[in-house]
């Protein structure tokens, strides 16, 4: 069977007055779905509620069959739904190597008390957890900044850490907060680049983009929110000649 | 029934002065979102000094009064100028926390020097007679505790209420940034609200000395009474301050009266701990909820890291420095050597807690005392192995810690800090009174040495070798665990727990992991420390204990597991080589702590890498 990998129903969330998520539904199909819409429209709060980072007034977000309504946001990790935050939130403290290493503590084996004793399993864990982040980090072009701390790093080297970061935890579906803002044109093609290789192996991603041809590019599917609810969906084609989009990004980019 | 509201009245009255400081705290946190420790400070401050100005120097009583808190509110105003203020906003909340917490040890090394460590107690506003109400005694001081407690409530309702202050104050309490925008002084408002705080923390001391004896080291008693009246009422709510001031005072003196000291005491952390469970925005805090930006913001710390080959090598070095030092000094210096090492260890723990999972704990002093007094009650009364006895303790503490953790675990910055405050100094005041148990304050005597086996190790030098191999031990598992994942996952919640969390790590129970390795290591060095001195007395592990130990790590460098050998060695050898020192240590233990977090971010270690940087770039 083709289950989605992720299905809101019915999404609600206020914020005092403001309704900024509203009776949303949607399904995210397999592959890299943009996640799109004007500033405010509620994209960012829509990862929030389907991470539980607060939880929903209503509706239900269900996660390859599985609700996840009542899950803590590690639990809802342990499950392989992963997430970056809009503002890049690197691990002040920690080296960029270190970063993407943590990225990888739902798959560590070994217990805290081996790597205290210096067992040679916690060893060869480590060590191969090392290569593989490094490895990472190389393939984004991040290979010199490998031991330089974290939160010294330019702000779009910061987005890239946290994306590996993220994708160290091999995760089933990535949810990124716009992983392009602030980065310069070389970045944004090696973020894409990154993307399409996480895709190509069996990661869905579901990102939320305003470079819009960065998202036609990458996009296999787009979903169009305004003011909390779903305004469009569809292919990247079918999006960009629908008359409702085109009005809801009239005078900012279409 | 008469003694039922007698019991009341004494609550009532008691109640008032923690309603007083209560509302100093939560004068500070509306503004800041910071829980200022250093409140009780300035209660005792003023106390003593109209003791001073009113006994010694013979002013009347009202000039004195007066001149006591001016006098304590300009020293809060410089104080807050100098470090609290300017600190605020380059400081975590965790960090600004432990900088209030110097601020407190410095006031009480001030007062140390100034007034010595015996108790005061001040005369009465008008006369010893108690005034008789229908039958209630009520005592002479009553009335004017009242007084004063309803001109300070009026005065800062009227503040807020009625002034552009107090419309400032709430702007800034509701949204700092957009307060800012709207044109309001922050720095400006926290510095009056800091000075306003201490004045009102003078006039609780100064109206509540006469009922009271008071010393050097009370303030962190005051200040833990007023954050227990906050926590109940509702941090950022005034009448909230109030009626858990009020109840607080009433439920400890019917649990005093009618049961004993210790239950009062008992009860004032079961009461703060359910609360925290139950109820944590408190009993007034409604739902309205402060758009609390500090929460989020996240601990910028630079990177100190030891690794390669050279950490290696610097290990070795430094082992073989260690293990030669008892041929090179003997005498009283290599007794303070051993008890550099034996708190070395319990700084070690709190590092786990504090330098890598970021969670602040005053608690070491407790489980110092649990691991001390259990290990020596059952060697020295119960002919247990010392080891055995010690490793006892250990269970003991760590079931305790698990325990605490139930509430704390959820909890972040001040309100952990102020549950493990309240834990030990529950424990003060357990050693203190389970006299059958532990001796009183005479303490216990007659413990016996540590011994491994059939080997005693009853002179300094044995001691040192053992302590020494143990400690390598535990850095070296440490070391093993802080370099994986698991150092990685703390590392992390310290620095952003959402972020933590979104990445699957289970920040509570990793929070209870890194408590419980602090309180067993604590516990450790507590039984360690009875067994090398033969003796066991309360204030050898109370509570200014834990906040040396902060003072220890900061100032060595959190984050390191070795930062706090040098951190140990500087507030523990200084005294002893400079004899004449020992008075100024409280001070300097705060200053330390002050100066550490504004200009030594990351501790002696972190500097001394700076300073290398530095040299090597010329
Ligand atoms: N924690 C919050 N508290 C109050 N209001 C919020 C909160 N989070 C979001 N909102 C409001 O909800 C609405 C949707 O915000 P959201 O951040 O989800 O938009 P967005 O689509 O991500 O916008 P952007 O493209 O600017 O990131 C906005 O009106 C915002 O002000
Ligand atoms: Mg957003």
């Amino acid at each position: 069977m083709n289950q989605p990998a992720l299905e809101a129903i019915g999404l609600t969330k206020s914020f005092g007055g403001v309704r900024a998520v509203a009776d949303l539904s949607f399904i995210v199909p397999a592959g890299i779905v943009a996640l799109i819409g004007p500033n405010g429209a509620g994209k960012t709060t829509v990862f929030n509620l389907v991470t539980n980072l607060f939880p929903p007034d209503g509706g239900d977000v269900r996660f390859y069959g599985t609700s996840l309504r009542g899950r803590t946001p590690n639990a809802i990790a342990g499950l392989g739904l992963l997430r970056t935050f809009q503002t890049a939130r690197v691990f002040p403290g920690m080296t960029a190597l270190e970063n993407v290493m943590a990225g990888a503590h739902r798959h560590v084996r070994v217990a805290a008390v081996a790597q205290m004793l210096w067992l040679p399993a916690a060893l060869r864990e480590e060590a191969a957890l090392r290569r593989e982040a490094a490895t990472m980090l190389d393939l984004v072009g991040l290979a010199r900044f490998r031991d330089t701390p974290a939160s010294n790093l330019p702000m779009g080297a910061q987005k890239l850490v946290e994306v590996c970061r993220a994708l160290m935890a091999r995760p089933r579906l990535l949810l990124l907060d716009e992983p392009a803002a602030g980065l310069n044109d070389a970045e944004t093609a090696e973020t894409a680049t990154l993307l399409r290789a996480a895709a190509d192996s069996g990661v869905t991603i579901l990102v939320v983009e305003h470079n819009m041809s960065l998202v036609m590019d990458i996009a296999d599917h787009v979903i169009v929110l305004d003011l909390g609810r779903l305004l469009a969906q569809g292919t990247p084609e079918d999006v960009r000649r629908d008359p409702r989009v085109i009005e809801a990004y009239l005078g900012t980019e279409a | 029934m008469n003694q039922f509201v007698q019991i009341v009245v004494g609550g009532l009255l008691q109640g008032g002065v923690f309603a007083i400081i209560a509302l100093g705290i939560s004068l500070v946190y509306r503004v800041t979102g910071i829980v200022n420790l250093a409140q009780g400070g300035f209660c005792i401050l003023g106390a003593l000094l109209l003791y001073s100005l009113q006994l010694d120097l013979g002013w009347p009583t009202a000039l004195a009064f007066l001149a006591a808190v001016i006098l304590t509110a300009a020293f809060g105003v410089a104080l807050g100028a100098a470090t609290f203020v300017p600190a605020l906003a380059r400081l975590p909340t965790s960090s600004m926390l432990m900088l209030t917490a110097g601020l407190l040890t410095f006031i009480g090394g001030l007062t140390l020097i100034v007034w010595g460590s015996q108790p005061y107690i001040v005369p009465p506003f008008s006369g010893e007679q108690p005034i008789d109400v229908a039958g209630i005694l009520v005592p002479s001081q009553g009335p004017w505790i009242a007084v004063v407690a309803i001109i300070i409530i009026g005065g800062i309702w009227y503040l807020i209420a009625r002034t552009d202050i107090g419309t400032a104050l709430i702007a800034s309490a509701e949204n700092p940034t957009a307060a800012r925008f709207m044109g309001v002084n922050v720095a400006r408002l926290t510095l009056f609200s800091f000075g306003l705080a201490a004045a009102i923390g003078a006039v609780s001391g100064a109206v509540v000395a006469p009922i009271m004896s008071l010393q050097f080291d009370a303030g962190g008693f005051f200040t833990n009474a007023g954050f227990i009246a906050v926590a109940l009422g509702g941090m950022a709510s005034l009448p909230g301050a109030i009626a858990g001031g009020l109840f607080l005072g009433v439920a400890e003196q019917l649990a005093a009266g009618y049961v004993s000291s210790l239950f009062a005491n008992g009860l004032a952390l079961a009461l703060l701990l359910v609360t925290l469970l139950w109820r944590p925005q408190g009993f007034f805090g409604g739902s309205r909820r402060r758009r609390d930006v500090r929460d989020e913001q996240r601990v910028y710390r630079s990177v100190v890291r030891f690794s390669g080959r050279g950490t290696v090598v610097a290990a070795a070095v430094l082992v073989v420095f260690l293990a030669a030092l008892p041929y090179l000094v003997g005498g009283a210096l290599l007794s303070s050597l051993v008890i550099t090492l034996i708190l070395f260890i319990a700084v070690l723990g709190l590092d786990v807690a504090m330098g890598y999972a970021g969670q602040v704990s005053l608690g070491q002093s407790g489980f110092m005392a649990l691991g001390g007094y259990a290990a020596a009650i059952l060697a020295t009364n119960y002919d247990v192995a010392p080891l055995l006895g010690a490793a006892a303790g250990m269970i003991v503490s760590l079931f305790a810690a698990l325990l605490l953790s139930v509430v704390t675990m959820r909890l972040q910055g001040a309100y952990l800090a102020l549950a493990t405050l309240t834990f030990s100094l529950l424990i003060d005041s357990l050693t203190v009174g389970l006299v059958d148990v532990t001796g009183g304050p005479s303490g216990l005597v007659g413990i016996p040495s540590l011994a491994l086996g059939p080997l005693s190790l009853g002179t300094p030098r044995a001691m040192y070798f053992f302590v020494l191999a143990l400690i390598v031990l535990l850095i070296a598992a440490l070391a093993g665990g802080m370099r994986s994942s698991f150092g990685r996952a703390l590392y992390a919640i310290r620095a952003d727990q959402t972020a933590a969390a979104a990445l699957g790590i289970n920040v509570p129970r990793y929070k209870v992991a890194a408590f419980a390795i602090s309180a067993v290591l604590a516990s450790l060095s507590g039984s360690l420390y009875a067994f090398d001195f033969h003796f066991l007395s309360p204030e050898m592990v109370s509570t200014p204990r834990s906040f040396e130990m902060i003072a220890m790590l900061i100032v060595g460098g959190e984050g390191t597991l070795i930062g706090g050998l040098p951190g140990a060695a500087l507030i523990t050898l200084l005294p002893t080589v400079f004899q004449p020192l020992a008075l100024y240590k409280t001070l300097a233990e705060g200053a330390i702590l002050v100066l550490a977090f504004q200009y030594l971010p990351d501790g002696l270690l972190g500097g001394a890498r700076q300073l290398g940087r530095w040299a090597m770039a010329r």
